[in-house]
């Protein structure tokens, strides 16, 4: 079982919610099992805080209160090197269904392919996923986060090269991602340099579609020319899936990405509080690399209910961070381990694989619901636009409503966009918004793990000091 | 109030004993690192006790900082090294702006500010250019130890140009240098001279007056002049620079 794909996020054509549900429908009378008895999750103290809001009584096992505390340790220091929830077996009742994310992917996927519905594999989060959606398909992030892949990609792509490439690529080699060998198209965009060139490789023995993403933000032809491909994808799509794409069909899709956004970005607003109740790492937990399953759509709405009820006790206030730059496959999620270990809470992620692309929803009523997926899409703050202002403007209100004590860049060696984009970061942030700033230069291995431990420790350190 | 600050860096191990009501330093040492860094570290600051007629129970905290600051089990605190060599420079400097701190396998550049807070910080990170190691592996290439490198480049008429800064590529182009005939004294200067402008890079270009050199690297007269040189700002070498981070841990076990 591959253990490393990115951030997904798609779904299915039979669209049943037109409308983002209340917080805590899961918890009315329909499914009386929770009193107000908090669940307690308690970092502290090695035994579990077993409190249930359930008392003994056993649940069926999609009931949404099914809850005993998890025994996470999250407390800086005193903490194991290994991440809260990491790779570790023990289960999360917090996350209910998403602890078996990427196997419960594989067996919709399966089901999917066997019903006749295309598996369209996506790289990235331009790929707007209501248009594979409305032509009956699933869209599957392929973003490759493990280390283990990157040997084999590099018997072809240069070994200077961003690791999400290189990953991703070496899954392709090594004919490990399941999703990969199952998926009828792949489709991607013209983003960075490495991946477009990747993208020609691999075309040589998959099924491939990329998209020009035109690159000057706030200009309308290159806007109209983002359009057009998107025109042309939709085109293509009909044509190899033998199917019509209506307006209605987009506008269904749309509700049901904006459905799935809302309820993702709900479960991420828990972090605004002064004591969440769940780390940055179980929150990144929180999605799927396909999206509008309607049983991910369930859980979201459980564990919403569920955090209500949720209070983790900390041994100390930790330092609140935010964190931006790029995307932290799946697999891939060492440094956000590293900073809750040494006592940072990692507040916001200002990421492909955090709120970047669950930001903003869609026009359900905008008259050409094609052009209202392009400008979402097309205003994704990313580096490979030019310029990126947008992603400074982000910046501005995640800051202002989560309220972290410092800013943590990660840029993976090589990524020449972010890389360079971080000097403007650095800048704006301390000098504009008076935070701490640290930037993170690293790759999928851990061989700099002590000394990436080192700098976040003395962040934090700086910041406490201050405080 | 006696308290005790402990660096176990990756080629020497440095303690010092702080009357920090005096601001005095009661005794300082250095010894080699090893294996046993835990026992090395104890048996250390024992020697110094000793020479200080302290015992153990007058020590009121111990802090340990550096890469093994964790390991050292008998010490009340870790704290990382820029935290402490902010503290160790500010105790000798207190106007101290900026640190530029070269040590064994780290060099790091520091910004502080008005009201003696870390500011700012970089650090190289995997790989050891720019580091006290690198000036080793060159030392030993040109059959020599790495002080009298510093004195053989400050010898130098001209510098070598060395643009490797991989360890083990720099080494390789030595030998491609030696083999043309080009003298062990400009080969010093030239890489003493990459050393330098790598960690003038690092800065970001945000130093402020006064700059502190630290850092068992800032022994070496001809690091300092070719930092100046590059940095383009006067720079202030402290006494004893090898034992700052495990002074400023010291100065912290007393807060």
């Amino acid at each position: 079982m591959p253990e490393t794909f990115a951030n997904g996020v798609i779904g299915v054509t039979d669209n049943k919610c037109d409308q983002t549900p209340e917080k805590n429908d899961c918890c009315g009378d329909s499914q009386p099992c929770c009193d107000s008895k908090p669940t307690v999750t308690n970092c502290c103290e090695s035994a579990p805080a077993a409190t249930s809001c359930c008392g003994g009584e056993t649940k069926p096992a999609s009931s949404c209160c099914e809850s005993q505390a998890p025994a996470s340790g999250c407390c800086g220091s005193e903490q194991a090197s290994s991440g809260c929830w990491g790779s570790a077996a023990e289960e999360n009742p917090l996350l209910g269904r998403f602890n078996n994310m990427i196997g419960n992917c594989l067996d919709y996927a399966i089901h999917a392919k066997n019903q006749g519905r295309p598996l369209v594999g996506m790289m990235c989060e331009y790929t707007p996923r209501e248009l594979i959606i409305a032509a009956g398909g699933v869209p599957i992030c392929m973003c490759g986060g493990s280390q283990d892949m990157i040997g084999p990609a590099e018997q072809v792509l240069p070994a200077n090269l961003c690791p999400l490439i290189k990953s991703t690529f070496g899954y392709h080699m090594q004919k490990a991602n399941p999703f990969m060998e199952i998926a009828d198209l792949l489709v991607a965009e013209t983003t960075c340099d490495g991946k477009k060139k990747m993208y020609e490789i691999l075309s040589k023995s998959r099924p491939m579609y990329v998209l020009e993403l035109t690159q000057k933000s706030g200009d309308p032809e290159a806007f109209d020319h983002w359009v057009a491909e998107l025109r042309k994808f939709k085109e293509e799509l009909e044509r190899k899936f033998n199917c019509v794409i209506t307006d209605e069909k987009l506008r269904d899709a749309i509700r049901l990405m904006n459905r799935e956004r809302s309820l993702r970005l709900q479960i991420a607003e828990y972090m605004k509080q002064d004591n969440p109740p769940i780390s940055g790492r179980e929150l990144i937990e929180f999605k799927s690399i396909i999206s509008g399953i309607d049983e991910d759509l369930e859980q979201y709405e459980k564990s919403l209910c569920e955090l209500d009820k949720t209070e983790k006790q900390r041994c100390s206030k930790p330092v609140r961070v935010l964190l931006t730059g790029v995307p932290m496959a799946h697999g891939a999620e060492r440094v956000l381990d590293i900073i809750e270990n040494k006592g940072g809470l990692v507040v916001a992620q200002e990421t492909c694989t955090g709120v970047k692309p669950i930001l903003q929803n869609i026009d359900e009523n905008a008259p050409d619901p094609l052009v209202a997926i392009a400008r979402k899409y097309y205003e994704l703050p990313c580096s490979v636009m030019t310029d990126n202002n947008a992603r400074l403007d982000s910046l501005r209100e995640l800051v202002e409503q989560y309220k972290p004590d410092c800013v943590i860049d990660l840029v993976w060696q090589t990524c020449l966009t972010y890389d360079i984009e971080s000097h403007l970061v650095e800048n704006f942030v301390t000098e504009e918004l008076g935070l701490g700033y640290l930037k993170i230069e690293t790759d999928y291995s851990s061989s700099d793990s002590a000394r990436i431990e080192l700098r976040v420790e003395a962040m934090l350190e700086s910041v406490a000091s201050k405080a | 109030m006696i308290t005790v600050g402990i660096d176990a860096g990756s080629r020497t191990i440095k303690a010092v004993v702080l009357d920090a009501e005096k601001k005095q330093i009661l005794a300082s040492g250095i010894v080699d690192q090893g294996i046993r860094q835990h026992d090395l570290a104890r048996d250390l600051v024992e020697s110094l006790l000793a020479k200080s007629s302290l015992a153990k129970s007058d020590i009121h905290k111990t802090v340990a900082t550096g890469y093994g600051r964790n390991l050292l089990t008998f010490a009340d605190r870790a704290i990382t090294e820029i935290s402490c060599q902010a503290a160790g420079v500010l105790f000798r400097c207190p106007q101290a702006r900026s640190i530029i701190d070269i040590g064994g396998q780290d060099s790091k550049f520091i910004l502080l500010d008005a009201n003696q807070n870390v500011a700012n910080f970089a650090m190289n990170d995997r790989c050891a250019a720019g580091t006290g190691r690198f000036l080793e592996v060159v030392a030993t290439r040109l059959n020599t130890d790495i002080f009298n490198l510093g004195n053989l480049a400050l010898s130098a008429q001209k510098s070598a140009s060395i643009s490797s800064m991989c360890v083990v590529f720099a080494e390789t182009e030595i030998i491609s240098l030696l083999a043309e005939n080009v003298s062990p004294a400009e080969i010093a200067a030239g890489v003493i001279s990459a050393i330098a402008s790598r960690v003038v890079a690092m800065t970001g270009g945000k130093v402020a007056d006064p700059v502190v050199f630290t850092g068992g690297v800032a022994l070496i007269q001809a690091m300092q002049n070719a930092i100046e040189k590059q940095i383009s700002h006067e720079v202030i070498v402290i006494d004893q620079p090898q034992v700052s981070a495990a002074l400023g841990a010291a100065v912290l076990a007393a807060r």
